[in-house]
C-alpha cells in the first residue's frame, strides 16, 4: 500500500481550491454542451479558494451552515468529486463513514458483499481474508451474513457497511455526524470504535453540528462560510464565529 | 490520455466479480435465470428464420448456404454487439452509485458490463456450433481465426463504449440517440443480406465500412464460408483497424474531459 507516512506530516492538503458547478436550465442545453462550448450558463462556486493542511493524526472538525461546501470539500478527499481549480492531495487510505450502504450488489450475500467492498476500497484478498472474521463479528448478522443482502433490512445493511468501512484500517477517516446506525447499543458501539480509532492516531475529519460533539473529537476546526474559508484553528473560536453567523 | 488503462490496473478480480454480479442481477429472481440470456435471442432467431423461410423471399440461399445458416452466424455476434451498444451505453447511469458516492475507476464499469454481456455470447456459441456441425459446418482449421475476431469485436466495443456511455451518462438525450441510431445500423449491417452481393456499389462500400458488418462477416469467413478473412479482405481489415484506433482515440478524449463532470451531473 502506501508508504509509512510519520505522524505530523501532511495528509491532506488543499492548494486554492475551488468547485464551480455548472447549472444547465435544460436538458437540451446540457445535450448542446457535450458538442459546443457552452456559454452564459449560470454557475455556482461551492467552494472558493479554500487552503489548508492537514497532518497525519490530527482530529479536525468542520462547521458551517447549509451550503458552506462541508459535503463538496468532503466529496473532494474521499475521491468521489474533483476540484474545478486548485489542488486536492490526499495520501492514504480514505474510510467514510458517509454512504456506508454505497457499492453493496443486492444479489450478493453478505459475505461476498465484504470481499467486494474490499476490493472497491483497495484492499488485497489476504487483507481482506484477515479482517473477514471482525466484520463478520462486528455486523452482528447472525447467519444472514450468508443470505443475499436484498433480504436484509435497512439497519443490518448499515451495520455491514458500517463494519466493513471501520475495520478496513483506514488511515484517514472521514465522519458525517448525521450518520445514524441501527439502535442505541449498536450505536454506542460504533461510537466507542471511533474514538478507539481517534486514539490509534488514525487522521479524522469529523462535519457536525453539535458544538459538544465537535470538542469532545476535535482538537483543530474549520469553519466554512458561503463557500469560503472563515477560520482555520482552535475548536472553541471556529465554534463561538459559528454560532454568531446561524 | 491513458487514464482509461491506469484504471483497470491490478482491478481485475474486482472486474470479473462484477460481471457476475451483473449477470445475476440482470436475469435475477427468474425461474429460468441465466437461461434467459439465451431464450431472447433464440426466439428472435426463430422469428427471422419463420419470416425468410415462408415469408419474404421464401427460403434461398446465399453464397451456397442456406439462409438460415448465413443469418445465425451474423445473430450470433450481433446479439453481442447489440447489447455491447445499448447496455454499454447506459452502464455508467445504471452504475450511478459508483460514480457519486465512492472512490471508483468509472471507466472498469463499462468493462465489467461488457464482459457480462460476453458471458452469455459464449453461451450462444454452443447451440450455434451444435447446429453448424449437425447441418454439414463441421469445425475446420478456420476456426482458429474466431478468437482472433472475437477480441477485435470486443476491443471495438469497449472502446466504443467509452464515449457512448460517458456521454450517456451526461445527457440522457445522448442516450436516446444511440437508441435511435441502433436501428439504421442494423439494417445497414451485413447480418440480414450478403453485403457482397449488394448491386449499388455505394451502398455496398457504405456496409462495408460498417464495423458491424466487417464483424459479422468475420465469423462466417470462420464458420461457414472456411476461408482466412483478412487475407481474402486485406483492404477491409485495415479499414476496421483504422476505424478502431479512431473510436479508442475518440473514447480516451470524451473519458478523460467528462470524467471529473460525472459526478456532479449523475
Amino acid at each position: 500500500m502506501s508508504e509509512q507516512i510519520m505522524t505530523g506530516q501532511p495528509v491532506i492538503e488543499f492548494h486554492n481550491v475551488s468547485k464551480i458547478y455548472t447549472l444547465y436550465r435544460s436538458s437540451k442545453e446540457q445535450f448542446l454542451s457535450l458538442f459546443f462550448k457552452p456559454k452564459g450558463l449560470k454557475k455556482h462556486k461551492a467552494l472558493d479558494g479554500v487552503s489548508f493542511t492537514i497532518n497525519k493524526g490530527d482530529a479536525v472538525g468542520i462547521v458551517g451552515n447549509n451550503g458552506a461546501g462541508k459535503s463538496t470539500m468532503l466529496k473532494m478527499i474521499t475521491g468521489v468529486a474533483f476540484p474545478s481549480e486548485g489542488t486536492v492531495e490526499v495520501k492514504g487510505r480514505v474510510s467514510a463513514l458517509l454512504e456506508l450502504t454505497a457499492g453493496f450488489s443486492d444479489e450478493m450475500t453478505g459475505r461476498e458483499n465484504i470481499y467486494l467492498k474490499g476490493l472497491i476500497l483497495g484492499l488485497e484478498q489476504h487483507q481482506i481474508e484477515e479482517i473477514e472474521p471482525d466484520i463478520v463479528e462486528f455486523a452482528q448478522l447472525g447467519d444472514y451474513i450468508d443470505q443475499p443482502v436484498r433480504t436484509y433490512s435497512s439497519g443490518m445493511k448499515m451495520r455491514l457497511g458500517f463494519a466493513i468501512n471501520i475495520n478496513t484500517k483506514p488511515e484517514i477517516l472521514v465522519i458525517d455526524e448525521a450518520l445514524s446506525v441501527g439502535d442505541a447499543s449498536f450505536k454506542q458501539k460504533c461510537h466507542n470504535k471511533i474514538k478507539d480509532l481517534i486514539a490509534s492516531g488514525v487522521t479524522v475529519m469529523f462535519v457536525s453540528h453539535s458544538a459538544a460533539a465537535v470538542r469532545d473529537v476535535c482538537t483543530r476546526a474549520i469553519y466554512l462560510k458561503k463557500g469560503k474559508l472563515v477560520y482555520d484553528g482552535d475548536v472553541d473560536t471556529a465554534i463561538k464565529l459559528h454560532d454568531q453567523n446561524k | 490520455m491513458f487514464q482509461i488503462f491506469k484504471e483497470h490496473r491490478h482491478k481485475w478480480r474486482q472486474i470479473l466479480l462484477l460481471a457476475q454480479t451483473e449477470l445475476r442481477k440482470t436475469y435475477k429472481g427468474a425461474l429460468l435465470g441465466i437461461g434467459w440470456a439465451l431464450v431472447k435471442p433464440l426466439l428472435t432467431l426463430f422469428v427471422y428464420w419463420f419470416a425468410f423461410e415462408f415469408g419474404i423471399r421464401a427460403g434461398g440461399s446465399t453464397g451456397g448456404v442456406s439462409r438460415f445458416t448465413f443469418m445465425l452466424v451474423g445473430f450470433v455476434p450481433w446479439f453481442f454487439m447489440s447489447d455491447a451498444i445499448l447496455m454499454g451505453s447506459k452502464s455508467i447511469r445504471a452504475n450511478k452509485q459508483y460514480v457519486v458516492k465512492m472512490k471508483f475507476p468509472v471507466s472498469t464499469i463499462v468493462t465489467f458490463t461488457l464482459i457480462s454481456r460476453l458471458y452469455v455470447h459464449f453461451m450462444l456459441l454452443v447451440p450455434m456450433f451444435a447446429y453448424l456441425w449437425l447441418t454439414g459446418f463441421p469445425p475446420t482449421v478456420y476456426m482458429l481465426q474466431l478468437p482472433i475476431y472475437m477480441v477485435l469485436m470486443f476491443v471495438f466495443f469497449e472502446a466504443l463504449t467509452w464515449s457512448t456511455a460517458t456521454m450517456s451518462a451526461f445527457s440522457m438525450d445522448f442516450l436516446n440517440l444511440v437508441n435511435s441510431i441502433m436501428t439504421c445500423l442494423f439494417w445497414l449491417s451485413g447480418i440480414l443480406w450478403d453485403a457482397s452481393s449488394m448491386g449499388i456499389k455505394w451502398l455496398k462500400y457504405l456496409m462495408y465500412a460498417n464495423p458491424i458488418t466487417y464483424v459479422v462477416d468475420s465469423y462466417r469467413y470462420s464458420l461457414i464460408y472456411n476461408k482466412w478473412f483478412f487475407i481474402e479482405s486485406p483492404a477491409r481489415t485495415a479499414l476496421f483497424l483504422a476505424e478502431l484506433v479512431a473510436v479508442s482515440l475518440l473514447g480516451m478524449y470524451n473519458y478523460k474531459r467528462l470524467r471529473k463532470q460525472l459526478p456532479d451531473v449523475l
